[in-house]
């Protein structure tokens, strides 16, 4: 056990280092706080409103894609090293490997892994049918573009 | 290096007697890439597909018991897993656990976006996780288990996305799990740095043969208490189950019956596994720190259930205390562990093990069916008058409570007698008796729920509560189960009997 006393000095050092320094800063370092040092940043755009709390997760699908192909390299890279002397045996299970994650794969992108852009939803027989029906008039699809939201002139009133 | 090897002769493998591991991991992949190439499957087939799957695995576990009692136990992959009953009965355990889940979760995720192939295959992922946990024969191999085990249930913890409960509870259990399996991998790591191997056989030679009473042995005591640790975390014993009541109660209902049955089966074949199959070797030092951890978790598990208002906590505090029963047993082991006689101690802990699962999961798909009716609520007035609208389910929910307070003809006073008497069998008299006190006490939450449901009147918009066949029929299997495993338990206690011959 012995030879594992620097490593427990070297621990100690350590807390008793932050400790130290912890409470030697709130002792000796003046104390002036201002505006500027209060904000998040120092520099740069000052932060004006909340960031939203719902964004895409677009990314993390494709950092997960990017995982699965890294931990196959990570198999595979020692494997390509060595593959002669690790014969048949290295071939089987690092194909069974490569096939079980080939599934995952195809379960990613199966599905939607890769659909990118505005959210893909099966199209309804009944938003189509709406399309075509009579009660459709020039008015009712076409906007004009420009008199939302205007003031109403006196003499000729706005378009519907 | 090895690239001077001429030969890589790779370890011989014995797929069959593996099946049972295939089957359930075959199962889960399977579904996944199934589920995501085709269109949705009709109401129910997923459920069926890992019901099956399960039920496949279980018969598979049955076909190599009876290989395992008569040609003897033995190890696979080069001394990784270990092919004994002790496995084989936590297979049966975990695939008939998986298969009750797997009808509770059917009507639950009808028409929540989990409605997939997903739950199912986490199910069965957790439950070969569990296996491997069980079988493990190397405390690398055991750790593999374990993470596959609790990465899943991370998953299905928080699986619930209209439910911030659930999402937090996800969170508290994914956050303190990683800790402790932080615990668990530094105790392999010092119990190697002591022995030079991660492989349950060799530990136990290499400790047997290395007796050295002149250095000591700080770095594997040291190692043993972290992966005690790391154990006690998963078992929910009680200076390490915090989590418990949070997990359980924000988890959807059929996961958390889950995680009562097979996680703490699993975690608890692991126990045994280290502890009493590994290292005997240190029995008199591990063995103080099981006893304090059966009383902790004994007293407080059942004396804190008493105070909660809500059913899910006071079954989570429940099985806190339950938890304590099955210490009891590991602890009884503890004193005759690594002898040529075993003693009663591992036996009794598998035993209460299946019966405990069986009624967990039952007491879960009463609050389960309850919850769904109250809109989420699984506070106690939600039971309030059940017996009146449904004396069927009233009376299977008594018969469940019943059975956790360990009163006679159920299944629950078989299991309890059985860590009693282990206990008694190696005179530690003290626990037992403290084991039998805090039980008095535990009944009394039992009891309170019980006058709930039998004595109150339900509210006005009383709405009658729908119970859905496989719901219905879980139920109904389970509270058979636990009576006629109480009345007849003679065939399960042949079967547990057999366990302590383990391969090593």
């Amino acid at each position: 056990m012995s030879q594992y006393l620097p490593l427990v000095v070297l621990l100690a050092l350590a807390v008793v280092f932050g400790i130290l320094s912890f409470f030697a800063s709130r002792l000796l370092a003046p104390r002036r706080p201002s505006s500027a040092k209060e904000a998040p940043y120092e520099c740069g755009i000052v932060p004006s409103r909340e960031p939203p709390e719902r964004f895409p997760v677009s990314f993390y699908v494709v950092a997960m894609l990017f995982i699965m192909f890294d931990i196959e390299i990570i198999f595979l890279y020692p494997y390509a090293v060595n593959h002669s002397t690790l014969g048949f045996y290295g071939f089987w299970a690092i194909l069974f490997f490569s096939v079980i994650f080939f599934a995952t794969f195809v379960y990613e992108v199966a599905r939607g892994g890769l659909d990118w852009g505005p959210m893909q939803r099966y199209r309804q027989l009944a938003t189509d049918a709406a399309m075509v029906t009579p009660e459709r008039t020039l008015a009712s699809t076409v906007r004009r573009v420009g008199t939302e939201g205007r003031e109403p002139e006196s003499s000729s009133p706005s378009a519907a | 290096m090895l690239a001077q090897v001429d030969t890589f002769v790779g370890p011989e493998v014995n797929w069959f007697a593996l099946s049972p591991l295939i089957a359930l991991v075959a199962g889960a992949l399977l579904m996944m890439l199934a589920g995501a190439l085709t269109p949705r499957w009709p109401n129910g087939l997923y459920a069926l597909a890992c019901a099956t799957t399960a039920g496949t695995a279980g018969a598979l576990a049955m076909v190599q018991w009876d290989d395992i009692t008569d040609n003897g136990p033995t190890t696979l992959v080069a001394g990784a897993v270990a092919f004994d009953t002790f496995s084989m009965f936590v297979t049966i355990l975990i695939c008939v656990s998986i298969i009750l889940v797997a009808m509770l979760a059917d009507d639950y995720l009808r028409g929540t976006p989990n409605d997939g192939p997903e739950i199912y295959a986490l199910l069965l992922t957790a439950g070969a996780g569990g296996v491997v946990m069980a079988s493990a024969n190397d405390l690398i191999v055991l750790f593999l288990g374990l993470e596959t085990l609790s990465l899943a249930l991370y998953v299905l913890a928080a699986s619930n996305r209209r439910s911030n409960r659930s999402g937090e509870s996800g969170i508290k259990y994914f956050v303190l799990g990683g800790f402790a399996s932080a615990f668990f991998l530094y105790g392999i790591a010092l119990v190697y740095g002591a022995t030079g191997t991660t492989n349950i056989s060799e530990m136990v030679v290499a400790l047997q043969n290395t007796v050295d009473l002149e250095t000591p042995d700080g770095l594997a005591l040291a190692g043993v208490a972290l992966l005690l640790v790391g154990l006690g975390f998963k078992v929910a014993a009680v200076p390490f189950h915090i989590w418990t009541p949070d997990v359980y109660q924000g988890a959807p209902s059929p996961v958390t019956a889950f995680m009562a049955s097979v996680a703490k089966a699993a975690a608890f074949a692991a126990m045994l596994r280290v502890l009493v199959i590994a290292l005997p070797f240190y029995r008199d030092d591990w063995r103080p720190v099981i006893w304090v951890l059966a009383l902790l978790s004994l007293l407080v598990g059942s004396v804190v259930a008493v105070v909660q208002t809500d059913v899910k906590r006071m079954l989570a505090y429940s099985s806190i205390s339950h938890a304590g029963f099955l210490l009891v047993g590991v602890e009884a082991a503890g004193h005759t562990a690594g002898e040529l006689d075993p003693g009663s101690g591992m036996s009794a802990v598998m035993l209460y093990l299946m019966l405990y699962s069986v009624m967990v999961i039952g007491s879960f798909a009463v609050v389960l069916v309850v919850q769904r009716h109250a809109g989420g609520d699984s506070s106690i007035e939600a039971f309030r008058g059940l017996s009146m609208r449904r004396p069927a389910i009233a009376t299977a929910f008594t018969v469940f409570l019943l059975a956790q307070a360990g009163v006679p003809f159920t299944s629950g006073f078989i299991a309890k007698f059985g860590v009693i008497q282990a206990a008694v069998d190696v005179d530690s008299y003290a626990i037992a008796v403290i084991a039998m006190v805090s039980a008095v006490i535990a009944a009394f939450v039992y009891l309170r729920i019980m006058l709930t449901v039998w004595t109150g009147t339900p509210a006005e918009n009383s709405e009658p509560i729908r119970v859905p066949l496989a719901v219905g029929v879980t139920i109904a299997g389970a509270a058979v189960f636990t009576l006629f495993a109480g009345i007849i338990p003679g065939w399960l206690i042949d079967a547990t009997d057999t366990v302590t011959q383990y391969a090593r």
